[in-house]
């Protein structure tokens, strides 16, 4: 089953996945009629969708050009900050009444550069081109300069701590260590009623279907070689006149913008975004979510992300103290006995003996072999 | 004019000088090799004239043009300098097609059909007699066959300067006897091969002079026969 | 300390024996006396208390004290001797004999005017004479409001016989108040010159207060006096603030450097960054915690020295554990470096949580021994703190060790050729396996010396070695990886420029110049300060 489902073709497990995103779209839609899951489960559905477009934004840089980044949390933030932004804005422009955020702000009105985030169009322009320039910038700096491996993983880690440390400011203006919360309406709707939450789950599984769609052309197409050729060779690549470079800085940007879209998606699901998200831990499961699933072949990020972030929920509920464990558990079991991930244990014991015998050899499979 | 003009560099790693005040010129259509014991710094010479070790003094000229020292891996390569690396760098993700169709193309940017550019690499999978595993994956290829691959690699972005790693190394006789035949076969007046090996006999049969390095300097320079006879070689490199 | 009190009051005994001794009653018939008369009298019981005998102060304070709580008695008749109001009955005040009778009589009035002078009367003597040094500290100051009206050798000789030095300090730094506010030019300018003795903030303040002064204009000798002052003063604080830069940031660097050194050697070596590495620190502050928990039940006596007695305990604890760690988990991935990123924060989550299981979340007791309390004023408010010392002393130690390791033994060799050639080390005959299990070993020790050396000035909690392994990090791709040399000048580099960056636009700010400077450094130097260049294939 979950062999087929990260078919090494991709094929079966990428429609299977598509299948799967496409029923659960149809279960949303019957809760907007009133007839399909609770609210509740629905909110968890439409985070873990997001989540899951997060993990598949760190493997298209992280399995398809061994590029690790630990603070993707940056990016996801920003698209989680300013739809936080466009929701006060906009619930404010509908309802009328001061948020409470901004009282806590000692705001009488918006300052000037929060206009016109109530649209949403444009507030999603903000966010994207926010993202990508960021990337743009730290990207092109690192890359340029040879930057890469645990030197850029380590990095981006800082990177998103030095910003988490400045969002934890009250004086840098998105509310400090409380954060942005108390949205009451989006699009028109009011946030927290069951339809609010199946339309942004709905949103978020479709968007999910559409991103897995678009990075598989991306991946499966001749940039998607020379990506795999810069994973295994750069400097095989770089003399025979490929400027990797801007290879890289664009596949990083556009990992990016999926990791600000995700960040949209999820920020109104939880009601609330605060300089946690920022955290150096959170950019870390990311790349557990993507690990535990298998890198490189976008469905199993997807299935990773869904997987751990389901079991996560459940054990925050059932059993809090002992997540942390079965999580470094599950990570060290990754990392030891199935490096490849869910793959892995789809092929049995039979090759994992195989690689035993290898050790040192990371993996079975060129094709998803890596750093 | 020569293709590629050397002219006094030295490359120092640390306080080890690797490359002393080396001066090379390497004219078209000429095959040149390059030998030397281990360490001599035939691999860095390379390393320079490719743009991945940047020399502490000196410049290097392709074509009377473009000044190496100052350029990108990138820009060196666009303007014609290929290399095979010594330790055999092929992607092991990639088919032996599509690496040689990498080859071919050299650039992000669509520049030729894929139909096109697949039937070019073919056909030099079939110069360096691969054309049966074109779809088998690189990864699964023995250490000759990445060798050729390599080689097919690198002949797929029409090189005026060819810089050759040790193509050898590591090959059978009989392998060894084809790479030779396939070496001399991509002889031309508008190109420039240097290439670096130990095997005597390999480079003897496909050298038109030879360069004999020793600590970073040159030795000897000359035909492969002059080089026999030099006391100085034979004292460092030949043996008695 | 006792037998230091008991020469003082000694020589206080010699000092006062010289002195002629006061006519009691006329005195006490002063006191007595209508306002006028008492006022006088307590001027002139004033100006006396410097030289007057400890039998002498003792009557004075007797007398004072009598007068204004109303127990002193001024008889009817003049006969009749001045009598102070015991528990019970009475005694003559200026012989001291108990009394058979309370004398007629009734207890003075004391103007509003003589009050003060009593008080400060009384506070003068209480300065000079009271047994414990709260009440001394409670009358000077109360001696410092009017300081003018004091006599300056009161000062003086309360400063002589004062055992505590730093009430002594106190003592003459008000007494240059007194004579700097005085009428006596000579004196205000001999003044200000005293107070320009003492470098720090404070004086700075009070002199610049002084350009405010009549004087100022008017005397040409007191205006020079005064800026003469202030430049010296402030030069001694800017020496002082640029000293005290220089240490906070030397002791910044201290931890930094041992918090990095382990992380930089095992980088250097297996190529693997340790992300529990933080954890180790971690786990050494704990230990040094356990190790002082023992002593307090086991030894008691050696309390104090836990710190050092933890050592061993702190290294070989976290070594063990290192150790373990390579050999379970860590040799698996010496040729997946991004996955060893993994793992390790996978080890550094699970013994977080493990700590906080086993000894909860709140920041852990630890003592603050005398070796490292209080500090030593150098110049300028620069006070060398004893706890920033040891951690730098700490440090050099381990750097010491750290080199002489690395660099003379023979397990430091094996340690070398790894870093530089592991095939070529394996080639001839080094057991890579054992020197990378035994590097990880020291390398983890380290940073469980570095717990060590930071509990007593950290907080120590589970979460306490996260804050490190980003600035550690930063430090190894400074420094060069897997160089000692480096990693002490890049640890010295960034805690200088954090302290520095830190006051003016705050630790975030500093946080983030310092990263996007090493990135600027990077463009520059993508192999760090000391490394050579690697080899490609
Ligand atoms: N990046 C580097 N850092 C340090 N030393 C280096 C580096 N690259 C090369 N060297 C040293 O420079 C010298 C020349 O090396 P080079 O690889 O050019 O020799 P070579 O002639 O190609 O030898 P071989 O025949 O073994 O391939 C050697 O001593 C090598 O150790
Ligand atoms: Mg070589």
């Amino acid at each position: 089953m979950i062999r087929s489902l990260l078919g090494s073709s991709g094929g079966t497990g990428f429609s299977l996945t598509l299948a799967a995103l496409a029923v659960t779209a149809a279960l949303l839609v019957a809760t907007l009629a009133g007839v399909g899951p609770s609210g509740f489960l629905v909110n968890i559905i439409g985070q873990l969708a997001a989540f899951a477009l997060l993990a598949l934004a760190l493997d298209l840089i992280w399995g398809y050009l061994g590029i690790l980044s630990l603070g993707h949390g940056l990016f996801f933030a920003i698209g989680g900050y300013v739809m936080a932004m466009h929701l006060l804005m906009h619930s404010f422009e509908t309802t009328g009444t001061v948020p409470d955020f901004m009282q806590f702000m000692g705001w009488k009105e918006f300052p000037a550069y929060w206009a016109g985030l109530g649209v949403f169009p444009y507030a999603l322009a903000v966010a994207l081109v926010l993202a990508g320039v960021v990337a743009l910038v730290t990207g092109w700096v690192s890359f340029r300069s040879r930057v890469g491996g645990v030197y850029f993983a380590i990095i981006t880690q800082a990177l998103v701590y030095a910003a988490m440390l400045l969002m934890f400011r009250n004086d840098t203006g998105f509310g400090g260590n409380n954060g942005m919360t108390g949205f009451s309406v989006i699009f028109g709707l009011r946030m927290g009623t069951e339809t609010a939450s199946a339309v942004l789950a709905l949103a978020s599984v479709v968007v999910l279907a559409l991103g897995l769609v678009a990075t598989r052309a991306l991946v499966s197409g001749r940039l998607g070689r020379l990506m795999l050729a810069t994973r295994d060779d750069e400097v095989r690549l770089r003399s025979l006149g490929y400027d990797t470079i801007v290879l890289k800085t664009g596949v990083w940007v556009v990992s990016a913008l999926l990791a600000a879209i995700a960040g949209m998606l999820y920020v109104p699901q939880v009601g609330i975004v605060n300089p946690r998200i920022l955290s150096p831990e959170l950019s870390l499961e990311i790349a557990v979510w993507v690990a535990i699933g298998g890198r490189g072949h976008l469905v199993g990020a997807v299935i990773g992300a869904v997987l751990v972030n389901a079991l996560k929920f459940w054990l925050s509920f059932a059993a809090p103290d002992v997540w942390p464990f079965i999580l470094s558990a599950l990570i060290v079991l990754v990392v030891l006995v199935f490096p490849n991930g869910l793959l892995d244990l789809s092929r049995g014991f039979g090759a994992l003996k195989a690689r035993m015998r290898r050790e040192g050899v990371a993996s079975l499979d060129p094709r998803r072999a890596g750093p | 004019m020569s293709a590629l003009l050397i002219d006094d560099i030295s490359v120092e790693f640390g306080r080890f000088r690797a490359i002393d005040r080396l001066s090379l010129a390497i004219d078209y259509g000429e095959i040149r090799g390059v030998i030397g014991p281990n360490g001599a710094g035939k691999t860095t010479v390379l390393d320079v004239v490719s743009g991945i070790t940047r020399p502490k003094a000196g410049r290097v000229v392709l074509d009377g043009g473009l000044e190496i020292t100052r350029a990108s891996e990138t820009l060196i390569a666009r303007s014609g300098v290929r290399r095979k690396f010594q330790k055999p760098s092929v992607f092991d993700a990639l088919t032996a097609a599509e690496n040689v169709a990498v080859g071919v193309e050299g650039r992000l940017r669509r520049t030729a059909p894929a139909a096109e550019v697949r039937r070019r690499a073919l056909d030099l999978l079939d110069a360096v007699g691969l054309a049966d595993e074109a779809d088998r994956q690189a990864g699964e290829f023995s250490h000759g066959q990445k060798q050729w691959l390599e080689i097919a690699m690198v002949l797929g972005g029409d090189p005026k300067v060819l810089l050759l790693d040790e193509p050898v190394a590591g090959l059978s006789d009989e392998e060894t006897e084809k790479t030779a035949a396939l070496v001399r076969s991509l002889k031309r007046p508008d190109r420039a091969i240097v290439v670096v090996e130990h095997d005597m006999g390999f480079v003897e049969t496909i050298a038109d002079r030879v360069t004999v390095l020793h600590e970073g300097r040159t030795l000897f320079e000359g035909s492969m026969a002059g080089a026999r006879a030099d006391a100085r070689v034979i004292e460092v490199y030949l043996g008695r | 300390m006792l037998r230091i009190a008991a020469v003082l009051i000694g020589l206080i005994f010699a000092t006062a024996a010289g002195a002629a001794p006061l006519e009691r009653d006329p005195t006490l018939r002063g006191l007595c006396g209508n306002a006028a008369a008492s006022g006088e009298a307590a001027d002139r019981l004033l100006s006396a208390t410097p030289t007057l005998s400890p039998d002498d102060l003792a009557f004075a304070d007797a007398a004072i004290g009598g007068l204004l709580s109303k127990k002193l008695v001024c008889p009817a008749a003049p006969t009749d001797p001045v009598a102070l109001k015991a528990d019970t009955g009475a005694v003559d005040l200026a012989t001291g004999a108990p009394l058979a009778a309370l004398p007629k009589g009734k207890a003075p009035v004391v103007s509003l005017k003589n009050r003060a002078k009593f008080e400060r009367l009384a506070a003068a003597l209480a300065l000079l004479a009271a047994p414990n040094a709260a009440a001394r500290a409670a009358a000077l100051e109360v001696l410092a409001k009017s300081a003018a009206d004091v006599p300056a050798d009161l000062f003086a000789a309360a400063a002589g016989r004062e055992p505590d030095p730093a009430l002594a300090a106190r003592i003459s730094s008000v007494a240059d108040l007194a004579s700097l506010y005085g009428t006596d030019i000579d004196k205000r300018v001999a003044a200000v010159a005293r107070l320009a003795e003492g470098e720090n903030r404070r004086v700075l303040t009070e002199i610049e207060a002084l350009r405010a002064d009549p004087a100022y204009a008017s005397e040409p000798a007191f205006a020079a006096a005064v800026d003469a002052a202030a430049a010296k003063v402030s030069g001694a604080i800017a020496i002082g603030n640029a000293a005290a830069t220089l240490y906070n940031g030397l002791s910044f660097a201290s931890i930094l450097f041992m918090a990095s050194i382990g992380l930089a050697i095992i980088f250097g070596l297996m190529g693997v960054i340790n992300l529990a590495q933080g954890e180790f620190i971690m786990i050494g502050a704990y230990v040094t915690y356990v190790v002082q928990e023992g002593l307090r039940a086991l030894l008691p006596g050696l309390l104090d020295w836990y710190l050092v007695i933890a050592i061993p305990f702190a290294f070989l604890v976290t070594a063990l554990i290192g150790i373990a760690l390579e050999a379970s988990l860590i040799r698996h991935l010496y040729r997946r470096p991004l996955m060893s990123l993994l793992a390790t924060w996978a080890v550094s989550l699970f013994l977080i949580n493990l700590v906080r299981v086993g000894f909860g979340t709140q920041n852990l007791q630890m003592e603050t021994p005398f070796y490292i309390t209080g500090g030593i004023a150098i110049v300028g408010d620069f006070i060398m703190t004893w706890n920033r010392l040891f951690a730098i002393g700490f440090a050099a130690l381990t750097l010491a060790g750290t080199w002489f390791l690395i660099r003379r033994s023979g397990i430091g060799l094996d340690i070398r050729a790894v870093t530089q050639n592991r095939d070529m080390a394996g080639c001839i005959g080094i057991p890579t396996r054992r020197v990378d299990m035994l590097a990880f070993g020291f390398g983890s020790g380290l940073a469980g010396l570095a717990g060590l050396a930071l509990s007593p000035i950290y907080n120590v909690n589970p979460q306490m070695g996260t804050n490190f392994i980003i600035d550690s990090f930063m430090v190894v791709v400074l420094g060069g990886v897997g160089s000692i040399a480096g990693t002490v000048i890049a640890a010295l580099g960034i805690g200088q420029i954090n302290v520095l960056i830190e006051p003016i636009w705050g630790a975030v700010a500093a946080k983030v110049i310092v990263l996007a400077l090493i990135i600027a450094f990077l463009q520059w130097r993508p192999e760090g300060f000391f490394t050579v260049a690697g080899r490609r294939k």
